[in-house]
């Protein structure tokens, strides 16, 4: 019938690049922090995070890639080498999706602030530097509910590198971006697809409003500025312990 | 008689033919061959195969007819290498567990279809295309988005999903009633399977209530999706010689092969009903 449109394309408009639902329908509050590796992100989390358990308030931590659901098939997709840059991408996200799902959502309903070790973010630029178009990949994480604050930290290539290859006997596989094909040589390859993952990164501060912090400051001072920043955007008495 | 089976089956939607057949062979051509950016590392001109889908509910017949058209292609000389949902083997007995388990949310179930999809598409389609196979896809990603779109997730976000993914060259929809499917479901197994039936959208407590409910969601998702995909909608009601003749009638012509005289070898002669 001459009504219908039989053959149009199945995602005809790549304008506008979604951004994270932004809407807050709850009481929690989301802290995120993100950055390439040994930019000393975890440190910093896992302080924050102490700060806050110590001081007895209602706070949940989230780690990227930990859900048990499909770690069988990351391990096996890994183990065997037979990711490509759609299913590495995609697994990830399906794993992303059950943390959100059974975790991250309920909690944030539940009045919880919730501490996430790397986020979406990490998808756009990890992925994004292995081929996955942007564009598909802010659609793919369009569910997750946006940060309240995304702390980035950055540091300068060679000292995150360095941290990294000293501290370890071999980088993985996946983890250097050897299927790239970029060097047959891991720690070059390492270094080239983290300067990708790096520039990705530093597109998004201003599109993301990323909270930029400098890697390289002594760990007590960076961790003060970021209790007091988080001090500042969260009203953190919504998560103190009740009195008695 | 067969004049007027053939009218009653080739309820074609759309204007049925795909409108792009023209452009495909030249080389030159836009990348129609997918529906938005081509996966990365993919040239579409080296695809030189043809990709052929066959959707329906459980009980359309779709599988009885892939194994009929596969022994007619193989016979014609065509290669033929099939697909379906949960042959991957990097998450297909991933999905199996899950789905025994009753226990994962909607958006990780899509989004591990979508894995399963990929990966085949990825490691096995696109190779054998390239090789100048027939694929014949046991569903395709129509039934991955009806299935999460009746479950409440946004139509867009899973269009945008799939964009990347092949389109197909021809795709058939077998279609039936659900209460056909029900009949002929409950008489291979016994029981009705429980994602099948939707029962995680509880929707009903009676199993044949729910079994009909969430078909007719999809159903109306499918008839959605042939108006925007130019399905060939087929009778799945009609038997499977009638379904199959014009299955190999529509197929021929885009081949090219002249004759669609098929009668099943003896293996698979009990399917010929």
């Amino acid at each position: 019938m001459a009504t219908s449109t039989p053959d149009v394309a199945i995602a005809a408009d790549p304008s506008p690049a979604k951004q994270p639902t932004t809407k807050r329908a709850y009481p929690g509050a989301l802290v995120v922090v993100e950055g390439i590796d040994g930019s000393g992100k975890s440190t910093q989390l896992y302080l924050l995070k102490r700060w806050l358990e110590i001081g007895g308030y209602r706070i949940h931590f989230t780690e990227w890639n930990s859900s048990p659901l499909v770690k069988s098939a990351t391990r096996r997709g890994k183990q065997r080498r037979l990711l490509t840059a759609t299913t590495f991408s995609l697994l990830h996200a399906a794993d992303f999706a059950d943390r959100c799902e059974r975790q991250i959502m309920p909690l944030l309903h539940g009045g919880y602030l919730v501490l996430a070790d790397r986020y979406i973010y990490t998808a756009f630029a990890r992925d994004g530097a292995r081929g996955c178009s942007p564009h598909w990949l802010r659609n793919l994480y369009s569910f997750a509910p946006a940060p309240d604050i995304t702390f980035y930290f950055r540091a300068p290539l060679d000292v995150a590198v360095n941290r990294i290859v000293a501290g370890r006997p071999k980088l993985k596989y996946y983890e250097a971006g050897m299927d790239l094909g970029i060097s047959l040589d891991r720690s070059e390859s390492f270094r080239i697809f983290q300067e990708r993952i790096l520039n990705n990164y530093d597109q998004m501060v201003e599109t993301d409003n990323f909270v930029l912090m400098d890697g390289t400051v002594r760990v007590n001072k960076l961790q003060k500025l970021m209790r007091q920043i988080v001090g500042e955007k969260i009203a953190l008495q919504q998560f103190a312990p009740k009195k008695k | 008689m067969t004049r007027s089976v053939k009218n009653s089956l080739a309820r074609v939607s759309g204007n049925g033919r795909p409108a792009r057949k023209k452009q495909t062979k030249s080389p030159l051509a836009p990348p129609s061959r997918f529906y938005g950016t081509p996966l990365p590392g993919v040239r579409p001109e080296e695809l030189s195969g043809t990709l052929i889908v066959i959707e329906g509910t459980d009980g359309s017949g779709r599988s009885t007819q892939i194994y009929l058209l596969t022994e007619w292609l193989e016979s014609q000389g065509f290669a033929v290498q099939t697909m379906g949902l949960r042959r991957s083997y990097l998450v297909g007995e991933d999905i199996d567990a899950l789905l025994a388990e009753n226990a994962v949310t909607r958006m990780t179930l899509a989004l591990m279809y979508s894995t399963d999809f990929f990966d085949q598409l990825e490691r096995r389609i696109l190779p054998a295309l390239r090789s100048g196979l027939i694929v014949l896809a046991d569903r395709y990603i129509f039934t991955l988005i009806a299935r999460a779109a009746v479950r409440g997730i946004a139509r867009d976000y899973l269009h945008g999903i799939y964009e990347t993914a092949l389109r197909p060259d021809l795709t058939f929809w077998l279609n039936v009633r659900p209460e056909i499917a029900f009949d002929r479901e409950f008489k291979k197994s016994q029981t009705i399977s429980y994602w099948e039936s939707g029962r995680d959208m509880s929707l009903s407590n009676d199993l044949f209530q729910s079994f009909i409910r969430y078909q007719s969601m999809i159903k109306r998702e499918f008839e959605y999706l042939s108006k925007r995909h130019g399905f060939l909608e087929l009778d799945g009601e009609s038997s499977v010689s009638a379904v199959n003749r014009v299955l190999r009638k529509r197929i021929a012509s885009h081949l090219g092969i002249r004759s669609t005289q098929y009668k099943p070898s003896h293996a698979l002669s009990h399917l010929w009903r």
